[in-house]
């Protein structure tokens, strides 16, 4: 059937990302994962959390990055500033911080043999340090990991030298999102899934809103379908170099379950809280693993974010935070239990759905995976993603 | 004030204390541990004094809610909890999801 393209709204504005299949090999290969350690997650900025999760100086927080082989602590030290280090030891390597988040009166010390290391990753002690030869404490401070903060997030880069600041890196997304005000709302909720997919499977599955009307019939059956349109469409779709926005609007005549109709009646909360969004439902995937969600609520907006952290080529801890505006009224409260329980409602559905595809694609019955001009913005990941990893390009 | 009791006008709601639950992982274990016909009972119930539970609560500020009220934000966060099941899914647990539901978990 030869396609008509003159209903194609985003192929034809961005030709460049073609139309054709895909490849489905990357979700499944071993080998193709091995690449990606090393030539994405090892080279570009990573999300790592935000800054409020540290606010005071000696707080830490470690996270452990499976996908590169490491473990940072990110530290705020006694100036105030955030720096991030390979969280091992200068004596002999071992793990110096142990626990996941902490506050440090001092010094972060190794259990080893109590070498310890100040909030801006100076060395400051070494027991027995006369038996030692040539010591240099001055030299031997944790290793530091290029870190920087973006609107309160926090992001480090593994690359001993990156290639790129933050701010150059995240490109368009900067100036989108500028002054968002993101540190005005608080983190409510934090979920983590241990899925047995690839990492590129559950973000795929998230970066779209064709799926919603199907899979998500039962917990939100009409939400996003637009009233003349059977199928929902994008609003919009902005790409940022590596980076992408799509936005979508809800549809003001869905179904209201009981509960939709009493929640919103009980939440009177004044409105104060708005993000700059461009639709109902903005999606930004920043490149490679980490997505910020805002979302438009009718009295106060709010946002999400999900770090795909990869543990194998077929495991990955999908990370949820869901963020509020600190609520003043039991109403406001109450409402954003219930936005929180229908979101969580959707997101057990995805999680299923992440690994029954993995299990499809694994079988390798599909050389290839299909989209539409809706999913225009899977395309252009992949095509940044081949960029980076530099091999199984096809034309 | 005997222990786990609600604020005086809510006692009829007293036969629910099971569910002031404080955390979410607790109430999604409540949930899940319950039959449609619990879940029902628990909804018909709080559904229509869930006007009344926000109008008590908003006397106080949220962050030092007395005891009893604190328990009536947790029950009326089970209510929260519930309603899908009742409305949506006509089952404890949302349908197509994880083989093992427990494995989508909040970190408290
Ligand atoms: S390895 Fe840390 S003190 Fe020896």
């Amino acid at each position: 059937m030869k396609t008509d393209m003159s209903d194609k709204r985003w192929a034809k504005v961005y030709p460049e990302l073609g139309t054709g299949p895909v490849p489905a090999e990357p979700y499944i290969s071993p080998e193709y994962f091995a690449l990606e350690r090393e030539r994405v997650f090892r080279r570009v900025w990573l999300n790592m959390g935000r800054v409020e999760e540290i606010p005071q100086p000696g707080d830490y927080l470690v996270r452990d990055l499976a996908v590169c082989n490491a473990s940072i602590v990110l530290i705020r030290g006694d100036d105030g500033v955030v720096r991030g280090f390979h969280n091992v030891c200068s004596h002999r390597g071992n793990k110096v911080v142990l626990d996941e988040r902490g506050s440090c009166r001092g010094y972060l010390t190794c259990n080893f043999h109590s070498w310890a290391y100040d909030s801006q990753g100076q060395l400051k002690w070494v027991s027995d340090e006369e038996n030692f030869f040539d010591l240099k404490k001055s030299e031997l401070g944790l290793t530091p990991v290029a870190t920087d903060v973006w609107e309160g997030f926090i992001f480090v880069n593994l690359d001993p030298q990156p290639r790129e600041s933050l701010s150059t890196y995240l490109d368009g997304v900067t100036g989108q999102l500028a002054g968002a005000g993101f540190e005005r709302l608080a983190l409510a909720h934090v979920y983590r899934v241990d899925e047995r997919a690839n990492w590129k499977i559950a973000l795929d599955a998230q970066n779209e809103v064709y799926h919603l009307p199907f899979q998500h019939r039962a917990s939100f059956p009409d939400v996003f379908v637009l009233k003349d349109n059977r199928y929902t469409r994008l609003l919009d779709v902005r790409f940022f170099r590596r980076h992408s926005v799509y936005s979508c609007e809800l549809n003001p005549s869905h179904t209201v379950t009981a509960s939709e109709e009493l929640v919103a009646r009980l939440d009177t909360a004044a409105t104060r809280c708005r993000l700059p969004l461009i639709g109902d439902f903005d999606f930004y995937a920043i490149f490679p693993n980490f997505v910020i969600l805002l979302f438009r609520g009718a009295a106060n907006d709010f946002f999400m974010t999900y770090n795909f952290w990869p543990l194998a080529v077929d495991r990955t801890v999908w990370e949820i935070k869901i963020y509020f505006p600190p609520a003043e009224t039991a109403g406001q409260r109450i409402g954003q239990e219930y936005a929180k329980c229908r979101l969580r409602n959707v997101l057990q559905e995805d999680a299923a759905a992440h690994e029954t595809i993995h299990a499809g694609l694994a079988s390798r019955a599909k050389t290839h995976v299909l989209f539409q001009d809706n999913e225009i913005q899977i395309r252009h990941f992949h095509k940044v993603l081949a960029d980076q990893v530099g091999v199984f390009q096809e034309g | 004030m005997s222990h786990g009791s609600l604020p005086p006008s809510f006692r009829s709601l007293e036969r629910f204390n099971a569910w002031a639950l404080a955390k979410e992982g607790d109430r999604i274990r409540k949930r899940r541990a319950s039959t449609m016909e619990e879940l029902r009972e628990l909804y018909d119930a709080l559904m229509p004094q869930m006007e009344a539970i926000v109008a008590y609560l908003d006397q106080f500020s949220p962050a030092h809610l007395p005891e009893d009220a604190q328990r009536l934000l947790w029950l009326a966060l089970s209510f929260v909890e519930v309603t899908s099941a009742v409305e949506l899914y006509g089952q404890p647990e949302v349908r197509n999801g994880l083989d093992d539901p427990t494995r989508f978990r909040p970190v408290e």
